[in-house]
């Protein structure tokens, strides 16, 4: 049961969009997983629990039924032929024309079905210049633009150690998918949804792409006006997004940590030095400095740009001192602008996110998984995670049964 | 406003998130025609408007590009929530309204009886979406925070950097980037759902949950045999070489991944060091993991001599993966997005034009359409009280002299 129970999905995609298909099934929808004979590149990306089976396809292909079925071959696309003209959905992520080059793209099976909303997330888009550029997440993520800025002091550009730039194109595919899906509730027809994961990426920038674009190349996270001249770029955000350290060294490993100035977040500044100082940690004068106000001070030459480095070096002693753990109570209890940087174990052991039932198991005795759960939380019938990701070819009988009304 | 079948015509939003996560699911229904009225306070600037880019590189209240971005196509008022006249404003909106969207600290709607228990009995079926950081129950629901915080709840922060350094996290907020993505399908199902059975729901999305779908085949592994994933640089583990190399002028960058034998075989020709192919040192993807320092020193002394653009285009000929890094300025002259029509242009009442991210998706019969900028502070705040919920002169003013509308 789910909020989508009513809908059949046909999802063609490898790892390049299995996670948009995971998530409507999440939601209750029927998700029939297509495969190659051979088996889904997914099945081949890391990481690989000990019997070596891939860890993104159990938990991408989740909660799906899943059919093997060579779309090179006649026999093959005709069945999926026959699955899409019955389908609500289709997602491909195949690289632009190999799907029509199949007769399985999208004016193929509107051709069937003119109901249906076809989806495909491609790298770069369904055409274009670029359209049929070699990729990989670090190209995509150079393509799309958070690479670029993303320093360390002298070191290049770096990623994100895990890969990401799929998933964030496979989750827009869900949503424009559905965006469609209210146009069909009005006009019975279906169409097609391009997604470009570079387009997908590039709002990971927090709109910095956008910066030249309005005259502001050097895309300036936070200048106040007052304070620009003492002292250069003065992130007031409160978001951490444009300022110096915010990872500090603590007896377990690091919390992420903002001593903000300004208005919208100083004052978790000001409570985390009155914590300090209730621990005998810093002076009066550190004390009584107003965050909130700092810009201006600092331009007035009230506080100077010393005193906000002694600031820091009391920080990072005090910090050194303290657990993960002892940061978080207290930017509970003080309302600080702190957490623990959660290593993936600290994720797993979490009380909060056992308390909410957050991880749940899914499948038999023969392949147990854990997964994260629901992406949100509500007291209605919405949510159903419950099937590990099929077995290569595990539902080829019983689909073909259901769904093509043929016997196996 | 428009004719044409749009996939959200004659829906009613009310948004009273703020920042990035909780916005940038409203910019979305806007985009495909939902009505969308923000509302946010005139007396306290929202964080988005701090956050740059700005027009012309300096702040202002009405050039934050960020909050340009996320408010596209909505219209703005500004309310004073402290006071329970704008309270009572708020109401009325809801007893109209199909969703409302919320991103307070869990709690906060509560103290202004603004929940959804208080709401739905206004408004039998409206959809209630509230997202914020930890989710609205469990020990840690009331932790506060922004994305760079969700980014560290949800493990991301400890996923990026140099193995000898310590993490640096993900480039910004990015539970602001993941979250709406979840937030928005999870509305739309409830959308739905709600078309079919008349039937309304509170929605509860924690931006760290969401976020860490993300890392659902970590979080497997760690379960499944006790492995902690760790920050690797620029490494891949089934791919060598695989970096980011400097090139000729100032701050350019390509990106290179070799998949294959093959691959490597053909870059080793390019890079002119066509004895490399058959070196056995380099053979299997496992001798170049082994040597892939050695590797990274190889393709970057052949780069440091290359322009970015060239190297890219070269590579790409023979079905290398390769790109220049994006920056806001070679984003704005790469014939891709420009293909994609992905700068979109709106008039924009104090800059001439602004400019925002196209719609993340391409529908080809019901394109999004991006009908105006991000209101400035207050724009329609007339025009929702007297031509939406119909107040007279004297109730604006009321309002207006209490400060209801500050």
């Amino acid at each position: 049961m789910g909020f989508l129970d009513s809908y059949r999905i046909v999802d063609f995609t490898d790892e390049r969009g299995l996670l948009a298909g995971r998530m409507l099934a999440d939601l209750g929808a029927d998700v029939i997983q297509v495969e190659p004979l051979a088996g889904s590149s997914a099945r081949r990306v890391g990481p690989f629990d000990p019997d070596g089976e891939s860890l993104y396809w159990q938990a991408y292909a989740a909660n799906k039924r899943g059919v093997s079925c060579d779309l090179d071959r006649p026999e093959g696309r005709d069945a999926a032929r026959r699955l899409c003209a019955e389908a609500d959905f289709v997602f491909e992520s195949e690289s632009p024309g190999v799907m029509a080059g199949r007769g399985l793209g999208y004016d193929d099976i509107r051709a069937l079905n003119p109901r249906v909303i076809y989806t495909s997330i491609t790298p770069f888009g369904s055409d274009g210049p670029k359209a049929s550029y070699a990729d990989t997440e670090l190209i995509l993520w150079a393509a799309g633009g958070p690479l670029h800025a993303h320093r360390d002091g002298d070191k290049p550009p770096v990623r994100i150690s895990v890969p990401q730039a799929y998933l964030h194109g496979a989750a827009d595919a869900a949503g424009g998918a559905l965006v469609a899906h209210f146009a069909r509730r009005q006009s019975g027809l279906g169409q097609h949804v391009d997604v470009a994961v570079i387009e997908s990426v590039t709002q990971a920038t927090l709109s910095r792409t956008l910066a030249t674009a309005v005259g502001d190349p050097q895309g300036s996270k936070m200048i106040a006006d007052e304070a620009k001249v003492a002292v250069g770029k003065v992130d007031q955000s409160g978001s951490g997004s444009g300022t110096a350290q915010t990872k500090w060294p603590t007896l377990d490993g690091f919390v992420e940590l903002h001593l903000a100035m300004g208005p919208a977040a100083g004052q978790f500044t000001n409570n985390f030095f009155a914590w300090l100082h209730d621990e005998g940690a810093c002076d009066d004068r550190l004390a009584a400095v107003d965050w909130c106000t700092a810009p201006a001070l600092l331009a007035a030459g009230e506080l100077t740009l010393d005193e906000v480095a002694r600031a820091r070096s009391v920080t990072g002693a005090f910090l050194a001192r303290r657990t993960k753990q002892e940061v978080m109570e207290a930017s509970l209890t003080r309302k600080l602008l702190g957490a623990p940087v959660y290593t993936v174990r600290d994720l797993a052991e979490s009380p909060h996110l056992v308390e909410r039932h957050f991880w749940v198991e899914v499948g038999d005795a023969e392949r147990r998984r854990v997964l994260p759960g629901p992406f949100a939380r509500t007291a209605v019938d919405a949510f159903s995670v419950r099937r590990r990701a099929p077995r290569l070819g595990e539902h080829n009988a019983e689909v073909l049964g259901e769904v093509l009304g043929l016997t196996a | 406003m428009t004719p044409e079948l749009r996939p959200f015509s004659g829906l009613k939003v009310l948004d009273l998130s703020w920042v990035v996560a909780g916005p940038a699911v409203g910019r979305v229904l806007a985009d495909y025609g939902a009505e969308v009225i923000r509302v946010e306070s005139g007396t306290r600037l929202e964080t988005a408007r701090l956050v740059g880019p700005f027009h012309g590189g300096s702040f202002a209240p009405e050039a934050s590009v960020c909050y340009g971005d996320v408010n596209a196509g909505k219209l703005g008022m500004t309310l004073n929530l402290k006071l329970e006249a704008a309270r009572d404003v708020v109401r009325d909106l809801v007893r109209r309204s199909d969703v409302v969207i919320e991103s307070f600290s869990p709690g906060v709607m509560e103290r202004w009886q603004l929940d959804y228990e208080h709401l739905r009995e206004l408004n039998p079926a409206l959809i209630m979406l509230s997202t914020s950081l930890m989710g609205q129950t469990g020990r840690y629901s009331r932790f506060a925070g922004y994305g760079n915080i969700g980014g560290a709840m949800s493990g991301f922060q400890s996923l990026v950097g140099w193995p000898d350094r310590p993490p640096l996290g993900p480039y910004g907020p990015y539970s602001d980037y993941v979250a709406p993505r979840f937030s928005l399908v999870a509305l739309l199902a409830a959308l739905d759902h709600r078309l079919e059975t008349g039937e309304g729901c509170y929605l509860d999305v924690s931006q760290a949950e969401a976020t860490v779908q993300f890392l659902a085949p970590q979080l497997a592994d760690y379960f499944a045999s006790g492995q902690v994933a760790e920050r690797l640089g620029n490494r891949d583990q089934a791919m060598a070489p695989h970096g980011v190399y400097a090139c000729a002028g100032e701050d350019s960058w390509v990106a290179i991944a070799v998949r294959s034998e093959a691959e490597w075989h053909r870059l080793a020709g390019l890079i002119g060091r066509p004895e490399l192919a058959g070196d056995s040192r380099f053979a299997t993807v496992a001798d170049r993991l082994a040597r892939a320092e050695e590797l990274d020193a190889i393709v970057g002394a052949w780069t440091a001599e290359q322009v970015a653009g060239d190297v890219e285009s070269l590579l790409q000929g023979h079905g290398i993966p390769a790109h220049i890094t994006i920056s806001s300025t070679n984003a704005l002259a790469d014939p891709q997005f420009a293909h994609r029509g992905h700068f979109v242009e709106l008039p924009h009442p104090i800059h001439g034009t602004t400019v925002v991210h196209s719609s993340r998706y391409r529908l080809s019969e019901t394109p999004a359409i991006t009908a105006r900028a991000a209101p400035t502070l207050g724009e329609h705040t007339e025009y929702v009280l007297r031509e939406i919920l119909g107040y007279d002169d004297e109730r604006l003013r009321t309002l207006e002299g209490a400060g209801s509308t500050a």
